[in-house]
């Protein structure tokens, strides 16, 4: 790899979460989620993922596997607001998919590729306001449709309940 | 303190009944996510500054949920000598009439659900108190008429964050037993005799693959509780860990011991923090006490239990993707033989079983296995948890015996459609299982019969679909679903299910030609036949129930003529005219 690597404060944050996980069974899982929780824009830079590679003496390319493999993992920065969007069984009989496709309408996002086929979105504004994400299932199958916006679980969401949320966000401290 | 005797168990058994059923009055706060997620931290705090203003002699506490979900905040209140009455939709503002109630010695009628009068935890009984005669008992409330609550016995009743009150109701007293006893092989033979099968969806017999692993020669096995509940619209699994943390636990350090294993992992999803938090605390204050880690109650056995948080991937609830998870490696199952009770995390012989599962050893090894007979069916004993939810009018979880026919599900407790609207069928099983039709609802719920009409006990999930769902849109979302899931490891999965999901997707936009029903039917059995594992295995399930009981819905899709563009647009709350002719 050719990235550069990660400044000494960083370094040394590393350092400790492997040295906290090595040798346990689900290091690595453990490693990059929470070298990922750490970093302000809740993703693993390339420079990171090398960093660990040679630090915990894991081929690079199993490090890479394993980033891109788990929904959880992020190389790319995300937006400062995380609306998560639960495509769970009960949530999409109660109509979640409308409740993405208006969420993608209200902040302008697109997603490639063909159409209908939201699985596993992950997509940010271009100023890194918003990130829409998809989940599998929160598991509050009860409270169907679900949204969780920046960790907090809502539900009996409607078009109109989620676009007060996105509203009381854009108002708070011109964000 | 270090329990290292039975004196010492009964001094934390009368430390957690004094603060369980303490001589005054307690307040219980549902805080599972259910709970939260409707506001219960909001009531709970509420409560603490009430009591505290008026300098109340009261007890408070969080717990679980005690399945009604759909009805939260649950708040338990009880007085010494009364029943518990658990109070439903309780919002802060109501805080000062209960307390009044409460004070005055009557129930807040309004808000009451039900009322428990004496519970049976079946490692204890508890009795709370009579009276209260204008509320009804918790077994007759519709939602919970039938109910055997094995697995959720302390779930919306214990505090799941203090050990002392698991003790107080009979936790590790069946632990205490099986290590007192020391005879693992006659353990193995209550489990058998049980006849308890894995709760994860595949119904292996628990007490032959204990066996397997007991009789595994190695210098370290490893046991693994499979808590990476990915099946979207389940959630069984997550209360119970929030509920009833160290029920899971104990479960464990029986199979630890019995299976000769001094490695614990539990994998759980990144996705339920609120199951993670507890389970940490659960493992530090069993460690506290003494029953987990060395010498565990002083009788020479050596138990750790570690976490491990899944990072979102479905394939990972298979059980050999799991265990290259846990390696350090992206989530790709192997074939097997070998089988992990040979062969598995890093090569040893290794035993994963689902947290339900977990949760019903004590229970068995305290009661006997003639006793967990006597529930559920020939075939199937004991209960399973499932999470009904969807179009049906009371959403929760429900513990029902197993061959409970699946209409006692959405009629009796599930009090039928949404808004009065009619139910068309109930998908059980998530992903991996299918659609049973409402003329199919006398079907008893157990491994076998779900099996014959093509779908699968799976984890437990129960979605109930009314008239207004399209059900070639609901084979066409799980298809979308184990597309995205699926590793890429064998071919017929990860090529099949992509041109499986084109398929789809013609019939949802009208584009398909009549012919492709036939295709698509050939598609879903070559993909079930030649998967490498249980994701592709069973992913054409919801595909080949719906063409099998809903064929006209494809029909109507497909073909000249074809109308449902509009129902894939507008579907699921604007019904068109062509959805309405799929009922």
């Amino acid at each position: 790899m050719t990235a550069s690597s990660p400044n000494p404060a960083e370094q040394e944050f590393v350092d400790q979460v492997i040295a906290r996980h090595q040798g346990r069974p689900g290091a690595l899982l453990g490693i990059l989620e929470e070298v990922q929780g750490r970093h302000p824009n809740k993703y693993l830079p390339l420079e990171v993922l090398d960093y660990i590679a040679t630090k915990t003496g894991t081929p690079w390319a199993q490090v890479y596997s394993v980033a891109t493999f788990y929904a959880l993992f992020n190389l790319e920065p995300q937006g400062r607001h995380t609306v998560c969007i639960c495509r769970g069984t009960a949530c999409h009989t109660r109509g979640s998919r409308n409740l993405l496709e208006r969420l993608k309408l209200e902040l302008g996002l697109r997603s490639d590729g063909e159409e209908g086929s939201a699985d596993k979105l992950s997509l940010t504004t271009a100023d890194r306001r918003f990130t829409v994400r998809t989940v599998a299932c929160f598991g509050q199958c009860a409270l169907a449709p679900v949204v969780e916006v920046n960790h907090s679980i809502f539900g009996h969401v409607n078009e109109q309940s989620l676009q007060r949320e996105i509203e009381a966000i854009r108002h708070e401290g011109g964000k | 303190m270090r329990i290292q005797d039975i004196g010492g168990f009964n001094e934390v058994r009368e430390a957690g009944l004094a603060k369980y059923v303490p001589a005054r009055p307690r307040i219980a706060i549902g805080m599972g996510t259910c709970g939260t997620g409707n506001g219960a931290e909001g009531v709970y705090h509420a409560f603490a500054d009430e009591i505290n203003r008026r300098g109340m002699d009261a007890q408070l506490a969080p717990v679980g949920c005690f399945g009604f979900c759909a009805r939260e905040p649950l708040v338990n209140v009880w007085h010494p000598g009364r029943p518990l009455v658990i109070l439903q939709r309780v919002q802060a503002n109501d805080v000062n009439r209960i307390l009044d109630d409460l004070e005055a010695l009557r129930p807040t009628q309004d808000l009451a659900q039900c009322k428990i009068e004496d519970w049976d935890h079946f490692t204890a009984h508890i009795r709370f108190g009579a009276g209260y005669p204008e509320i009804p008992n918790w077994h007759e409330v519709p939602f919970f008429k039938g109910q055997k609550k094995i697995v959720l016995r302390n779930c919306g009743l214990v505090n799941p964050d203090d050990l002392e009150e698991y003790v107080a109701v009979g936790g590790y007293q069946a632990l205490y037993k099986v290590l007192i006893d020391n005879r693992p092989d006659v353990v193995i033979e209550q489990i058998k005799a049980a006849k308890l099968r894995g709760r994860g969806g595949a119904g292996y017999l628990t007490g032959i693959k204990w066996e397997f692993l007991r009789k595994a020669e190695a210098d370290c096995k490893y046991i693994i509780c499979n808590a990476d509940e990915g099946d979207p619209g389940a959630y069984m699994n997550r209360n119970e860990i929030e509920g009833d943390p160290h029920s899971l636990l104990e479960g464990m350090i029986i199979g630890g011991f019995v299976m000769g294993a001094s490695e614990g992992i539990i994998y759980v999803r990144a996705e339920y923090p609120l199951a993670v938090h507890r389970l940490h605390r659960a493992v530090e204050q069993a460690t506290e006490y003494g029953l987990l880690g060395e010498n565990i109650l002083g009788r020479g056995f050596d138990f750790n239990i570690q976490l491990v948080e899944g990072a979102g991937a479905f394939v990972c609830g298979e059980e050999t993707a799991l265990i290259a998870s846990l390696e350090g490696k992206a989530g790709r199952p192997w074939p097997r033989p070998p089988y992990p009770a040979k062969k598995g995390l890093y090569g040893k012989p290794t035993n994963i079983n689902n947290v339900e599962t977990w949760c019903n050893i004590a229970p068995i090894v305290s009661k006997g296995p003639a006793w967990f007979t006597q529930t559920g069916s020939p075939k199937s004993s004991g209960t399973k948890v499932f999470s009904l939810v969807g179009k049906v009018t009371n959403t929760g979880l429900v513990e029902m015996p197993l061959g409970t026919p699946l209409k006692t599900f959405v009629y009796d407790i599930g009090e039928g459609g949404l808004n009065g609207r009619q139910v068309k069928a109930v998908q059980t099983g998530g992903p991996s299982g299918g659609c049973i039709p409402q003329d199919m609802f006398d079907t008893p719920v157990d491994y076998e019969s779900l099996a014959q009409l093509g779908s699968i006990m799976g984890s437990g999930g129960m979605v109930v679909m009314d008239e207004d769902n399209c059900m070639v849109d609901v084979a066409r979302y799980f298809i979308e679903f184990t597309h995205s899931e699926s590793c890429g490891k064998c071919v017929p999965c990860r090529v099949g299910l992509d041109k499986g999901l084109r398929m789809l997707n013609a019939f949802t936009n009208g584009s398909a030609p009549l012919a492709s029903l036939e295709s698509l039917d050939e598609l879903g059995r070559m993909i079930r036949d030649t998967s490498l594992c249980g994701l592709g295995q069973s992913a054409p399930n919801p595909v080949l129930t719906t063409m099998r009981h809903f064929r006209h819905e494809f029909e109507i899709t497909s073909g000249p003529g074809a109308a449902a563009r509009e129902c894939a647009r507008t579907w699921p709350f604007r019904p068109a005219k062509t959805v309405a002719r799929c009922t």
